[in-house]
């Protein structure tokens, strides 16, 4: 049994040093220079909002929409807990752009074979034990990764001791929970976090209705369109006979009147 | 007068050769030196005319072939028979721009193939993929008999033709099902960006909106094209089946209106609609165009029977539906994403050579095939040269 592995973000502790966008970039050999939103050479950046610095990445979800939109699978949860991006079947068609409610994957648009990108929590390291770039790379602990359950007792232990602390962690729950927690002093609407707009549901359970209803499209469909058909034959072939009753009823009276 | 003629040839031709060169220059542009060359995409707006011109408005069009079909093979609507053909032909040809279409929008297209052995049987696309991939087959099989009767093999013909026959009526409900289930996928697209479109377009039935919006569209195109072909080539329709599919259109403009208002209401979405707002506009254009103009419009017998104020109605609602695609897929996403999207040139020019080569291939089709009733051959042979063979139904 492997143990769900997640990241807590702590906006109070952060300082702004940007030390886990740097060793992001590094370790993935792109330029270290910093920008200012997530691209194709940055899977994580820290925005500032007002003195408040709050970090963009991936939110690794429970049940992602990008790995429900994708049409051919490309995109999947791996037990460990990052949302992991498989480029061998990808075909470029964005739509996980367009699904993930926190608008988080980022394509290369300048390359002539392009594919997505976005943070995949150094799923290599710690599948060999060890901790994103990123978290090892925070000074002060405000980016911290370890196991789903104690990080959600961790994330209700700071909340609990320090009373500045909105007592609320984003991201357990939110659009049916992710692997990325964050916990804030200032209100996280102010800091630009949306509310998911499931609520606390999945949002793949937006696309389920729709699909679910093409097995009952498909066989109440078909019956009411084989039923038109039989009726549509049937009065043909109504019509037909009739047609052919008269032609020989006037047959016959023409017979009989031409003695 | 033959000199007047002749400077509308130039004209044309002129047209098709600018739409051909600036075509193959964008397409060269795409496939050699990527997106960000010949497009104005970006992560905020990750699809934009392509996916709302090329495939939403492409299939929506093509929406006439499935429902002439399942009128005169199913409801055995006879009237509409001599419209049968060229209406499948609007769809099978609309389905190959949409294909070629395809390869222009995703990222790898020598992928194109993956999602007929990759399923993601929870994706809304991959089931558009495969009703689209499986209805171009229907639809070639529907088309196929305009091509067959005019091999020379007389065994090859009668063989293939009697096969035909004898499944069609299965083929023809399994194509009017599966156009009803991806007619509302396409809008079915959009469910998972919640929060992304603007509520004015965005509701737990845009499925629903799709399909009911996507029938008047494509029975107002083959109207258009019907009565192009009549104009400038040698064939003659019955003009009162183009009157009831006026009337058809209408009847079913005024459903879709019907459900647009519910839609608005339930989602308590009016507010949006009287706001100072880009999406308030667009919204209001588009419902001037699909449904207020072609409603009051086609109401009137005086319209219904004259050609002419015919096919300008029904480019009104093709124009309308345009607006209304456009308006789901790019409109209405602007402003949550923080974007602003102007499509480049190589964007449109790509587009617009597709559907050139659509109409152009539509036009030679009824030239040379049976595809509506011909009229005996006039002495003046130029008049089928005169115009320009459905051009303007770009528009």
């Amino acid at each position: 049994m492997t143990t769900k592995k997640a990241m807590l973000i702590d906006i109070k502790r952060c300082v702004g040093c940007l030390s886990c966008e740097t060793a992001c970039k590094q370790l993935h050999g792109f330029s270290t220079d910093p920008e200012p939103t997530l691209s194709d050479t940055a899977f994580t950046v820290v925005e500032t909002r007002g003195d408040k610095f709050v970090r963009k990445i991936c939110m690794h979800c429970e049940d992602p929409a990008c790995a429900s939109a994708c049409p051919v699978g490309a995109i999947s949860k791996s037990a460990l807990g990052p949302v992991l991006y498989n480029a061998d079947k990808c075909i470029g068609c964005r739509y996980c752009m367009l699904a993930c409610p926190y608008s988080v994957p980022r394509y290369q648009w300048t390359k002539l074979a392009p594919f997505v990108k976005k943070c995949d929590m150094c799923s290599d390291r710690i599948k060999a034990g060890g901790q994103p770039a990123c978290t090892e790379a925070c000074p002060v602990q405000a980016s911290v990764f370890g196991n789903r359950d104690e990080l959600i007792a961790e994330a209700w232990r700071r909340i609990r001791e320090d009373s500045s602390y909105v007592p609320h962690i984003y991201g357990v729950e939110e659009a049916g929970g992710a692997s990325v927690f964050f916990v804030s002093d200032v209100p996280f609407e102010k800091l630009g976090f949306k509310a998911a707009p499931t609520g606390t549901q999945p949002v793949p359970t937006l696309t389920a209705s729709a699909l679910g209803d093409s097995p009952k499209v498909v066989i109440m469909g078909g019956t009411i369109l084989s039923a038109l058909y039989w009726i549509t034959q049937r009065r043909r072939e109504v019509a037909l006979a009739d047609a052919e009753e008269k032609a020989a009823i006037t047959r016959m009276k023409d017979e009989r009147s031409q003695p | 007068m033959i000199a007047r003629i002749k400077s509308e040839i130039t004209l044309w031709r002129a047209i098709v050769a600018i739409i051909f060169v600036t075509g193959m220059y964008a397409t060269y542009i795409r496939f050699f030196e990527g997106f960000r060359a010949s497009t104005n995409l970006s992560d905020q707006m990750p699809w934009g005319l392509w996916v709302g011109l090329s495939t939403l408005c492409g299939i929506g069009l093509s929406a006439a072939g499935f429902g002439i079909s399942a009128a005169v093979y199913l409801l055995g609507m006879e009237r509409y028979r001599p419209i049968l053909r060229a209406s499948i032909l609007i769809s099978f040809l609309g389905y190959m721009t949409v294909c070629v279409g395809y390869l222009y929008e995703i990222g790898l297209p020598w992928r194109f193939w993956h999602p007929i052995v990759m399923w993601n049987h929870r994706s809304v696309l991959f089931d558009v993929c495969i009703c689209i991939m499986t209805y171009t087959t229907v639809l070639t099989f529907e088309f196929a008999p305009a091509v067959i009767e005019k091999l020379p093999w007389k065994r090859f013909r009668e063989t293939v033709l009697h096969f035909h026959h004898k499944i069609l009526i299965g083929v023809v409900m399994a194509g009017v099902l599966l156009s009803s289930m991806h007619q509302s996928y396409l809008g079915g697209l959009y469910l998972i960006a919640r929060g992304k479109v603007h509520p004015l377009w965005y509701s737990q039935y845009m499925h629903a909106m799709f399909y009911l919006s996507a029938i008047p569209a494509g029975l107002a195109l083959t109207v258009m094209a019907i009565y192009l072909s009549m104009r400038s080539l040698n064939v003659r329709v019955d003009f009162s089946i183009l009157s009831d599919c006026g009337r058809m259109i209408q009847l079913l403009l005024i459903v879709f209106a019907f459900f647009k208002v519910l839609d608005l209401t339930a989602n308590q979405a009016w507010s949006y609609a009287f706001q100072r707002t880009s999406e308030a506009g667009y919204f209001w254009l588009e419902m001037l165009l699909f449904l207020a103009i072609p409603i009051c419009l086609l109401s009137f017998e005086s319209v219904r029977s004259n050609p002419e104020r015919l096919y300008w109605s029904s480019a009104v609602v093709v124009a309308g539906f345009l607006v209304n695609r456009l308006n789901v897929s790019i409109n209405s996403l602007q402003s949550a994403m923080g974007t602003h999207y102007v499509p480049k040139w190589t964007e449109m020019a790509s587009s617009v050579l597709i559907i050139a080569a659509g109409v152009i291939a539509f036009r030679y089709a009824v030239i040379y095939l049976d595809i509506l009733p011909k009229l005996p051959k006039k002495p003046e042979g130029f008049t089928r040269w005169m115009s320009n063979g459905g051009l303007a139904a770009q528009a």
